[in-house]
């Protein structure tokens, strides 16, 4: 550009800008600022407390009765565990190891396979997603062989992976990934399908281009539905990891139970249980921070509804 | 280099001939949106296309934009008949068309962005057009975080940056209060007159498109096609459109049009009052099982 014709431009844009200035002051001014209400807070803060309160006394009550329970024989400890006598477990496990192992290799293999099998499982689905979504043929006709795949119990198939791959990882991880596909596919699929027409033809007499709507609209759009499936397609690639494990493995905490179980080891079963559901737990309170972060640009709910 | 503040726009006249939009609906019968459109908007021009719910106005716009293709007859634009987006058109959808996971500021930024000026520039032609619709201060907010007028504004900002030959406007200012709808107008008027581009500006309220255009075009009720072409001859600069109202002139001016736009407006009423009472017989005589369905409405 040359300098004059910039400058020519420049000026043009400020006189327009002096021209609208005190309507816009005025409406700008306009917008509300609400200052904190101090009785709602404190409120909202015993409520909160009350909550907590709630939530460890629920704990006591069920692992108390659980404990009392079993050592008033009401139920038999040898067939449905004991508080204590899994925390004996754990102790066991870290001292003197597993079966298989230490107890710590146990757990990383089966988190290894289910953290490859849900990588290789939503890098899937998104694409597949959004190429199906994005190409209406292939949709109208490969959808019905999908819907019918879908309406498998897919497990099964964690037999045929491990006849054909193995008993390592190999095998866990596809059946994993294949669990995980599905839920993310679908999801994405719809994401994709429910993006907003107008936002669509807006950038594209922006002049973007197909790529470009991919990126800047279809993806960030589908981005809401994607991540909300993810909260449930990790808990599916646990199960794929397990059941991959409890199929047939030489090491993970599927086998682990597998072998607990073999022995009436009720107690087993439950530790390796407690481990999975701290895996889980701590999945999802990852996924839920990618979700914030990602997510960030979306208005803020007016209250809090909690998450289950 | 950057053409972003090159060059004064070279606005291009907008023809529509004999152009008529077929659409297939979902049950698969064929709906005509506008039948026979013969519509011609000289460069630099204002023009302001009124007529009733259904007719057809936002389909005229998609055409003119390339966002569709008229199923019979010839849109041009510059002279050029359109075949894919129109190059060089602004667009301004009813709803904010803005993107809620970017910025204020990329949103504005997105146009340069897509013909390929880099980043820099772009944020910073950006920057200039925020301050120009006043939200400098504003570039880091989200759309949720605005007011529906400072919404318009943006969207205003993001299609005037690409600098545009001709404006296409899809009742933009449709869903904001009066008040903020008349500061948009004056502002919408200040903007185009230093840059000229040729606008069609779709809009249900009458006033706004007298105190805006250089012409009114008055459509039917669906299928919709032309009825009438008013030439505005009120003055420009017009100054504050909640004042050329009153203007004598004007007054005129809204009565003869009215009364040629009212009888469109009782037949699309007409038209979309009938469906609800249909279908309440439809569901009382469902409620006693297999009742044959009735007949025509």
């Amino acid at each position: 550009m040359t300098g004059g014709e910039g400058n020519r431009k420049l000026a043009a844009l400020a006189a327009i800008r002096s021209a609208i200035e005190p309507e816009v002051a005025a409406e700008n001014a306009a917008k509300v600022t609400d200052g904190p209400e101090t009785s709602i807070e404190s409120r909202a803060h015993r409520r909160r407390l009350w909550m907590y309160a709630a939530r460890v006394a629920t704990l006591v009550i069920v692992i108390g009765g659980w404990q009392l329970c079993t050592k008033l024989k009401i139920v038999d400890p040898f067939f449905y565990g004991q508080p204590s006598g899994i925390v004996l477990k754990f102790r066991d496990w870290i001292d003197h190891g597993t079966a298989f192992g230490s107890i710590w290799t146990q757990i990383w293999v089966t988190m290894k396979e289910a953290l490859l099998g849900f990588v290789f499982g939503v890098t899937g689905g998104v694409i597949f997603g959004i190429l199906f979504g994005q190409i209406p043929f292939l949709a109208d006709v490969l959808g019905p062989y999908i819907k019918a795949l879908n309406a498998l119990p897919r497990i099964v198939l964690g037999s045929i992976f491990i006849v054909a791959l193995g008993l390592g990882t190999a095998s866990k991880v596809v059946l994993a990934a294949v669990l995980v596909f599905f839920v993310v596919f679908f999801n994405a699929f719809q994401g994709v399908r429910e993006v907003d027409r107008n936002l669509i033809a807006n950038v594209r007499v922006l002049g973007a281009s197909r790529f470009q709507i991919i990126r800047h609209v279809v993806l960030p759009s589908a981005l809401t539905w994607i991540i909300a499936s993810l909260h449930v397609a990790f808990g599916f690639a646990i199960i794929g990891a397990i059941v991959g494990e409890v199929l047939g493995a030489q090491q993970g905490l599927g086998l682990v139970i597998y072998n607990a179980q073999g022995n009436f080891d009720a107690n087993g079963i439950f530790a390796a249980m407690v481990i999975i559901a701290v895996i889980a737990l701590t999945a999802e309170w990852l996924i839920g921070r990618l979700e914030r972060r990602l997510l960030r640009w979306r208005p803020p709910a007016l209250t809090d509804v909690p998450g289950i | 280099m950057s053409d972003i503040t090159k060059s004064p726009v070279e606005s291009a006249g907008i023809e529509l001939s004999g152009v008529t939009k077929r659409f297939l609906t979902p049950s698969g019968s064929v709906y005509t949106a506008i039948t026979d459109v013969n519509l011609l908007v000289r460069p630099g021009q204002f023009c302001a296309v009124v007529g009733p719910t259904g007719c057809g106005k936002s389909t005229t716009l998609t055409l003119a934009a390339g966002l569709d293709r008229a199923s019979t007859g010839v849109v041009q634009v510059g002279g050029r008949e359109v075949s894919g987006i129109t190059e060089g058109t602004g667009f301004m959808f009813q709803s904010d068309a803005l993107l809620p996971w970017k910025t204020v500021l990329g949103n504005v930024a997105l146009g340069p962005g897509f013909r390929g000026i880099n980043k820099q520039q772009a944020k910073a032609s950006a920057m200039e057009w925020l301050r120009v619709v006043g939200l400098a201060g504003f570039e880091n907010h989200h759309p949720h975080q605005l007011s529906g007028g400072m919404r318009k504004r943006v969207s205003l900002a993001a299609a005037l940056i690409n600098e545009p030959s001709i404006l296409l406007m899809d009742e933009p200012f449709g869903a904001l209060d009066v008040q903020t709808k008349a500061i948009m107008s004056d502002e919408l008027l200040a903007l185009w007159e230093r840059t000229r581009p040729s606008v069609i500006f779709v809009t249900h309220d009458l006033e706004e498109a007298i105190a805006l255009a250089d012409r009114v075009v008055v459509m039917t009720a669906a299928p919709g096609t032309v009825k009438a072409i008013y030439d505005i001859d009120l003055p420009r600069p017009r100054g504050a459109v909640q004042e050329v109202r009153f203007d004598p002139r004007f007054v005129e001016l809204h009565q003869q049009i009215w009364a040629e736009l009212r009888e469109e407006v009782r037949a699309a009423y007409a038209r979309t009052a009938a469906p609800p009472a249909a279908t309440e017989t439809v569901s009382a005589n469902s409620a006693s099982a297999i009742a044959p369905a009735r007949g025509d409405v």
